[in-house]
C-alpha cells in the first residue's frame, strides 16, 4: 500500500535565526530598508502623539465616573448581585471549556489545540483583569471582586486541564450543552422572573444590552439562516421561492430602516408575548435581519459541496433529514464557519444602530454621556473606548471560532476525495 | 436461468429535464447471484441506468421492479430499496468528515438501528475482508484511491446488501490500484453477491461475468454470455465497441 507521508506530514523546515530572518525581510533591498525606517519613524510618531494626548491631554474622568453606566446603564442598584453572579458563571464556564478542549485532544490527530500555547492568552487576560478596574478607579470591593472572579477563570481552567482527560469519551459531548443551559440561566438571572423580581428590558443598558441584542440574536439566526439555506436548494417550489424572496428582500434593504420597520409592525406580527417591548422588537430584526446574510454563507458551503455525497448517503438508505444531518450540513457548515462567524462579528457592531431607535445599548448610553454637560468635549474619550469594547468583543469571536475551525477540521486533505495522485 | 429475479427493468425511458432522452426503452434482467457487466460508449446511457435502479435518478416511462419492490414516487418504497441495494461510485464519495471506521459504519446504526459496537465490530472485519487494516481511523484523505474504492465497497456491505451496483469503480483510479479492487470485486461475486458492474475492464468481465450487456444510445442492444460476447458478437453495434476497445 502507497500511504502519503508528503500528504498529510508536511515537512517542516528549520527556520533562520529570528534576527537574520527579520533583517531578510525588512532590509532587502536599499529600498525596502527605506521604506521600513519611513514606516517605523510614522508609527513611532503616532504612537508618542497618541500617548501625549492621553496622558496629558485626555481627561478619564468620563470614563470612571460613568464606568457602571457603560456596563450596565439603568439596571436597579439591588438587583445587581445577580449580574455579578452571571458574569462568576461565565467566567467558570469558560475556564472549564477553555481548559477542557485542549485537554481532550481529538484521537485522530497530533498537536489539536489552537493555538498550540495558551498561556500568552491566560497572562492577558490576567493582565487586563488586574489593570482595568485600577484604572477605572473602582471601588476596593468591585475590585476585589474582578480579580476574585478572574483568579476563578484561570484555576477552573487549570483544574480542567489536570483532571479533563479522566472524564469518559461518552460523557464529553455533553460540554456543548453547558452554554445553552447558561443562556438560559443567564436570561432568568438579567430580566427575572423564577421568584426573581423582574427587571423590564428597559432598564437594560450599556454593554448588557448590547451583549444581550448581540448573543440572542447570533444564537437565532444561525439555526433561521441554515434552514433558509437549505430551503433555498429545496425540491420544494414554494420553499424555494420563499427563501428567495425573503433572502433578497433582507439583503436588499439597509438594517436601520428594518429597525424602524420593526418597532412598528413586529408587535402585530409575532404571536403575543414574543415582541412585547422595543428591545425585543430591535433584537427580533437583528435576528431576521443576520439569518438572510448567514443563509448566503451556509450557501455557499452547501454550493462546496460535490454531489455525490448526497448521493453516497442516499444510497446507504439515510433519508434526507439523516443525510442533512450526518453528511451534508457537518460539511458545509464547516466550510462556511468563517463567513459566518464575520456575518456574527458584523451583527455585534451592527448592533451600535439600535441607539438610533432610542435604546440605551453602548453607543446609546455613550450619546446620554457626552450630552451631559460636565463632561463636555470629551468624546475622543468615549469613542475610543467604546472602539477598544467592541475590539475587544469581535476579537474573542475570531480567536474562539479559529479554534472551533482548528478543532472541526480533521486534516487539510481530507476534504479531497478524488483520486490519490502520489 | 432458476435462480428468482432481483432486477428487472422493462422499456425504461428517461428524459433530464433539459429534454435529453437519456434511456430510449433500455431492458435488463437480473437474476440472484448472477454478475452483469454493462459496456457501452461514452454518453450511452450506462450511468443513468444502473443509477434508476436505487433511485437516484427518475424516470418516465417503463417499470423497474428490484428485489420484488416496484419502483414509484413512494418515498417509502425507494428508502426500502436503497437498504437492500449498494452502491459504489466512480468517484468513491467517501465522506471526507468521517474516519474509515465511522464511514463504515455510519449507516447500519442509523437505518438499520443496531448497537453501534456490534457495528463497529462488523466494519473492523469488513475492513479486513477488503484489506484495509490498521487504517480504522484514518480519514479517507489519509488514503490511496485504491484503499478509498475498497473503504467505499465495504461501506456498502456493511448494510448486507442483496444487490451491488458499481458504477465505473476503477476508471478513477491509477493503474496500480485498479486490480486490487478488481480482487475485492472478484471474491465477492465468487461469494454470490449479486452485482451490476458498470465496467471497461475485459478481463474482469471475461473472468467473473455471468453475462455482458452493451448499451448505445439508450437502450441495452445486447446480452450474452462473456465468452461469446467477446469471441462472437451478435450485434453491430457490439462489434463496433469491441474494435474501439481493441
Ligand atoms: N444531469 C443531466 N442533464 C442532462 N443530460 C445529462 C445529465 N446527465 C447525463 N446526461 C446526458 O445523458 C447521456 C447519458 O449519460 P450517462 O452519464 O448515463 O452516460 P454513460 O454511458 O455513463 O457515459 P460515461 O461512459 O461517459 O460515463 C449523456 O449524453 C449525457 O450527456
Ligand atoms: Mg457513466
Amino acid at each position: 500500500m502507497s500511504a502519503s507521508p508528503n500528504l498529510s506530514h508536511p515537512q517542516r523546515t528549520a527556520s533562520p535565526p529570528r534576527l537574520h530572518r527579520l533583517r531578510r525581510e525588512l532590509f532587502a533591498s536599499p529600498l525596502d530598508g527605506l521604506i521600513t525606517i519611513a514606516l517605523v519613524a510614522s508609527l513611532a510618531a503616532a504612537a508618542t502623539g497618541f500617548l501625549h494626548w492621553a496622558t496629558t491631554q485626555a481627561r478619564w474622568a468620563v470614563i470612571q465616573a460613568n464606568s457602571n453606566l457603560f456596563a450596565i446603564g439603568r439596571y436597579p442598584i439591588e438587583q445587581q448581585w445577580r449580574l455579578w453572579l452571571l458574569v462568576t458563571l461565565l467566567a467558570a464556564a469558560t475556564g472549564l471549556s477553555w481548559g477542557l478542549l485542549r485537554a481532550w485532544p481529538r484521537a485522530d490527530r497530533r498537536g489539536s489545540a489552537w493555538p498550540p500555547n495558551d498561556t500568552i492568552a491566560a497572562a492577558l487576560l490576567t493582565a487586563i483583569s488586574f489593570y482595568v478596574p485600577l484604572a477605572l478607579h473602582a471601588q476596593a470591593g468591585i475590585q476585589m471582586r474582578w480579580w476574585a472572579i478572574t483568579a476563578l477563570l484561570l484555576l477552573v481552567r487549570a483544574a480542567a486541564g489536570r483532571w479533563g482527560p479522566l472524564v469518559p469519551r461518552q460523557l464529553r459531548p455533553l460540554l456543548a450543552l453547558l452554554w445553552p443551559v447558561l443562556y438560559l440561566i443567564g436570561m432568568v438571572l438579567i430580566s427575572g422572573g423564577l421568584g426573581l423580581m423582574p427587571v423590564p428590558p428597559a432598564e437594560w443598558g450599556g454593554l448588557l444590552l448590547t451583549l444581550v441584542e448581540a448573543s440572542f440574536a447570533i444564537l437565532l439566526c444561525f439555526p433561521l439562516g441554515v434552514l433558509l439555506a437549505l430551503g433555498r436548494r429545496s425540491a420544494l417550489p414554494l420553499l424555494r421561492w420563499g427563501s428567495v424572496v425573503y433572502i433578497e428582500f433582507i439583503r436588499g434593504a439597509p438594517l436601520i430602516t428594518l429597525l424602524f420597520l420593526g418597532q412598528n409592525i413586529l408587535g402585530f406580527l409575532l404571536p403575543g408575548g414574543l415582541a412585547p417591548d422595543r428591545v425585543w422588537r430591535a433584537a427580533w430584526v437583528l435576528t431576521f435581519f443576520a439569518a438572510a446574510y448567514v443563509a448566503e454563507a451556509v450557501r455557499s458551503g452547501l454550493a462546496a459541496l460535490p454531489p455525490g455525497q448526497l448521493e453516497a448517503a442516499r444510497s446507504l438508505g439515510l433519508n434526507l433529514p439523516q443525510s442533512l444531518m450526518h453528511v451534508v450540513l457537518p460539511q458545509a457548515l464547516r466550510v462556511a464557519l468563517p463567513a459566518t462567524v464575520g456575518q456574527f462579528i458584523t451583527l455585534l457592531q451592527d448592533t451600535t444602530l439600535l441607539s438610533l431607535i432610542g435604546l440605551l445599548d453602548l453607543l446609546g448610553v455613550a450619546r446620554t454621556v457626552m450630552a451631559n454637560p460636565a463632561f463636555l468635549g470629551r468624546n475622543a474619550e468615549v469613542y475610543l473606548v467604546l472602539a477598544i469594547l467592541f475590539w475587544c468583543c469581535c476579537a474573542a469571536l475570531g480567536l474562539g471560532s479559529r479554534a472551533l475551525e482548528h478543532r472541526l477540521n480533521p486534516n487539510t486533505v481530507a476534504l479531497n476525495t478524488s483520486a490519490h495522485k502520489a | 436461468m432458476t435462480t428468482p429475479l432481483m432486477i428487472e427493468a422493462r422499456g425504461v425511458e428517461k428524459w433530464y429535464p433539459n429534454g435529453f432522452q437519456a434511456l430510449r426503452g433500455a431492458d435488463l434482467s437480473v437474476h440472484q447471484g448472477e454478475v452483469v457487466v454493462i459496456m457501452g460508449p461514452s454518453g450511452s446511457g450506462k450511468s443513468t441506468f444502473i443509477r434508476t435502479f436505487n433511485g437516484l435518478e427518475d424516470f418516465q416511462k417503463g417499470s423497474i421492479v428490484v428485489d420484488g419492490i416496484t419502483l414509484s414516487d413512494d418515498v417509502r418504497q425507494i428508502d426500502a430499496i436503497r437498504r437492500e441495494v449498494g452502491m459504489v461510485f466512480q468517484q468513491f464519495n467517501l465522506f471526507p468528515h468521517l474516519t474509515v471506521l465511522e464511514n463504515v459504519a455510519l449507516a447500519p446504526v442509523l437505518v438499520r438501528r443496531r448497537p453501534k459496537a456490534e457495528v463497529q465490530q462488523q466494519a473492523l472485519e469488513l475492513l479486513d475482508r477488503v484489506g484495509i487494516q490498521h487504517q480504522a481511523h484514518k480519514y479517507p484523505g489519509q488514503l490511496s484511491g485504491g484503499q478509498q474504492q475498497r473503504v467505499a465497497i465495504a461501506r456498502s456491505l456493511c448494510m448486507e446488501p442483496r444487490i451491488m451496483l458499481f458504477d465505473e469503480p476503477t476508471s478513477a483510479l491509477d493503474p496500480e490500484m485498479v486490480q486490487e479492487v478488481l480482487a475485492v470485486m472478484q471474491e465477492l461475486a465468487r461469494d454470490g453477491m449479486t452485482m451490476v458492474v458498470v465496467s471497461h475492464e475485459v478481463r474482469f468481465a471475461r473472468q467473473v461475468a455471468s453475462r455482458v450487456a452493451l448499451m448505445a444510445d439508450g437502450q441495452v442492444v445486447e446480452v450474452a454470455p462473456p465468452e461469446q460476447f467477446f469471441t462472437a458478437p451478435g450485434h453491430e453495434r457490439s462489434r463496433q465497441f469491441l474494435s474501439q476497445i481493441g
